[in-house]
């Protein structure tokens, strides 16, 4: 026999998979329409800067405006400013970044290269970021007004707001100088005995000084205790039932995705000083390099992986959020 | 004048104790630290224009490089043996005016955007959360970078960048605030009384129950408009030696530093951290105190 209810919980069901389903949906089309404006942002900056490809195909010709246009028609440029946007939208939408003005490399393969150095560099330091914040707000928000507690909230705030260089030389001085713990040169032919250790260190030292500490902490200990003085935790823990289960995804999963996603740009601009300081061969190298060359391919290709990067870690935060509750997406 | 007496706690309208009174000593003390840090950036700034400072920030002692804080130098010597404290107090000058630049375009063109999404919601609201979208999906400093290759690197164009990918994140709080006020009694009593919206907008709404708010916001720029030109002018994009700025100071004293002369590195790295420390507490316990909903 069939139990009665079992029809309409089935239904229930579906309908919230269903929900699930729109929130995603709307999520993609969101990030695609965020990443159109990305990429009409970065194209304004290059229309508006002073310099123009096609001159350099003039150079010492001294042209006029006829030539300019005769080699602009010749080549099949687009003359709207419209126009051309799409003709380089399409561009890139074919993985074509265009070549570096400086090594005559194409730019997506240069990008593909570096990227999960940067890649490793990243997700390292905000997991060592997490680790420092998860258990500082856990501690802060089951002893709020401790003088430990207070203490640790000083602490977090002085290193949220150390000079992520300088903490990189402390760093190097100590592991390397003093203590001789790691190899100076990473990259030498020969393995080093500890050589693989040497990764860390830029982790580290980003996850450390990358300036969100103080925020993390304090918005993950804000939220776990709104969510503890919530009344559907204050039945729980009347009947008996486990706490820590009924607060875990709306207090704890919700809030470290969101802050995820959210400081995922400032540890990606942390790690253009953090390259420079442990001289590691990713992205933001390449980006400070092709700044000091006024390399304009390779900055931008630069700034719309880094964009599509930010925003792929958004788009997993809006699933997520759908997954644990499906009520928002029909706000 | 006659106080009324009314329920504690409502927006806009008279409360029986001051938010101040009732501050806990932490968040005065965070207060309190960062009034000092402004204070002492904004005199500071003012002997380094004047040119009233302890030494000649040029003047090279060739017979104490690198020297640790001592007599002669209050807080030690350079590479080059220039002395730190006054090239600290000419370093000022490299992000002060730029980054009250970048503080104003974020306020003035977060609050102009706040009102418009906050008075007509629905469309304008949605332009503006996509607009602080798209601004939070650049890494500010790869961003930066890109407009120093398009254009040069000038710390104005640099600023105004903060300052514009700044200004939504305000825009969205004001329009969130705007939107709580507009069903309150005193505003509805304003319009009712004939006030032009102008007038109700500047005075009512952004001059009596914003302020708190566009301070904690110029403040907690301030910090980041810092943090951007230090980091710059470390990278070697801002200004270049001799003229002296935190983040150049830290670079040159790089190569000491692995070498035992932590000095020359650590007093500018020691200004950055105590100045922008100061600015995210004075940020954070301004906000605790005048903003928050727990508050009497």
């Amino acid at each position: 026999m069939v139990h009665p209810g079992r029809g309409a919980k089935v239904t229930t069901k579906l309908a919230a998979f269903r929900r699930v389903g729109v929130m995603v949906v709307r999520e993609l089309a969101l990030t695609a329409l965020l990443l159109l404006g990305v990429s009409l942002v970065v194209f304004v900056i290059l229309h508006l800067s002073p310099g123009d490809p096609f001159s350099v195909l003039l150079e010492g010709q001294a042209p006029g405006q006829a030539a300019r246009a005769s080699v602009r028609e010749a080549l099949g440029v687009p003359t709207t400013w419209y126009g051309r946007y799409l003709a380089w939208l399409g561009n890139m939408a074919h993985g074509n970044l265009g070549t570096s003005i400086r090594t005559g490399v194409p730019v997506a393969g240069e990008i593909v290269r570096a990227g999960p150095n940067t890649l490793y560099l990243t997700l390292g330091s905000l997991l060592v970021t997490l680790l420092l914040a998860v258990p500082l707000a856990l501690y802060s928000a089951w002893r709020r007004s401790g003088a430990l507690a207070r203490a640790l909230t000083l602490a977090v705030y002085l290193i949220s707001a150390v000079p992520v260089f300088w903490l990189g030389y402390v760093v190097i001085y100590l592991c390397i100088h003093r203590f001789g713990l790691f190899p100076l040169l990473s990259a030498t032919a020969e393995p080093q005995r500890h050589g693989w250790l040497y990764i860390l260190l830029p982790i580290i030292v980003l996850g450390v000084a990358n300036g969100t500490v103080s925020e993390v902490t304090r918005h993950l200990r804000e939220e776990l205790g709104r969510v503890m003085a919530e009344d559907y935790i204050r039945t729980a823990r009347a009947k008996g039932a486990p706490v820590w289960r009924h607060a875990f995804k709306e207090g704890f999963l919700l809030p470290m995705t969101e802050m995820i996603a959210a400081k995922m740009p400032f540890v990606l601009g942390g790690a253009v000083i953090v390259e420079q300081v442990f001289n590691w061969p990713g992205l933001g190298r390449m980006a400070w390099q092709a700044a000091q060359d006024r390399d304009f391919p390779v900055i931008m290709g630069i700034t719309i992986v880094a964009a599509a990067f930010v925003r792929l870690a958004s788009l997993l935060r809006g699933v997520i959020y759908a997954g644990v509750n499906p009520r928002t997406a029909t706000e | 004048m006659r106080r009324y007496r009314q329920a504690a706690g409502e927006v806009g309208e008279r409360r029986e104790r001051s938010r101040w009174r009732a501050a806990t000593t932490a968040d005065l003390a965070a207060v309190g630290y960062g009034l000092l840090v402004v204070a002492l950036v904004v005199i500071s700034y003012t002997l380094g224009a004047v040119g009233w400072l302890p030494d000649d920030p040029a003047r090279m002692d060739m017979a104490r490089l690198n020297a640790p804080p001592g007599p002669g130098h209050a807080l030690g010597t350079d590479f080059l043996g220039r002395d730190m404290l006054s090239r600290l107090i000419v370093g000022i000058q490299a992000y002060f005016l730029p980054g009250l630049l970048a503080v104003a375009t974020s306020l003035a063109l977060g609050a102009t955007l706040g009102v418009v999404a906050g008075y007509r919601d629905g469309r304008a609201e949605a332009l503006v959360t996509y607009l602080s979208n798209l601004v939070d999906s650049f890494p500010r400093l790869v961003l930066i970078l890109l407009v120093i290759a398009a254009f040069r690197a000038d710390i104005y164009y640099v600023m105004l960048v903060v300052g514009i990918t700044g200004a939504p994140a305000i825009a969205s709080l004001i329009a969130g605030k705007i939107q709580f006020l507009r069903t309150k009694s005193f505003i509805e009593a304003a319009h009712v009384l004939g006030l032009s919206t102008r007038v109700i907008v500047v005075k009512h709404i952004l001059w009596y129950n914003c302020a708190p708010l566009l301070i904690i916001q110029a403040t907690l720029g301030m910090g980041e408009a810092i943090l951007v030109e230090t980091s710059l002018s470390y990278l070697g994009f801002g200004v270049q030696e001799p003229t002296p700025s935190w983040g150049n100071m830290v670079q040159a004293g790089a190569n000491y530093f692995f070498h035992g002369k932590f000095w020359p590195s650590t007093a500018p790295a020691l200004a950055i951290l105590g100045t922008i420390l100061g600015f995210h507490l004075l940020g954070d316990g301004l906000n605790n105190i005048l903003e928050s909903k727990s508050a009497p």
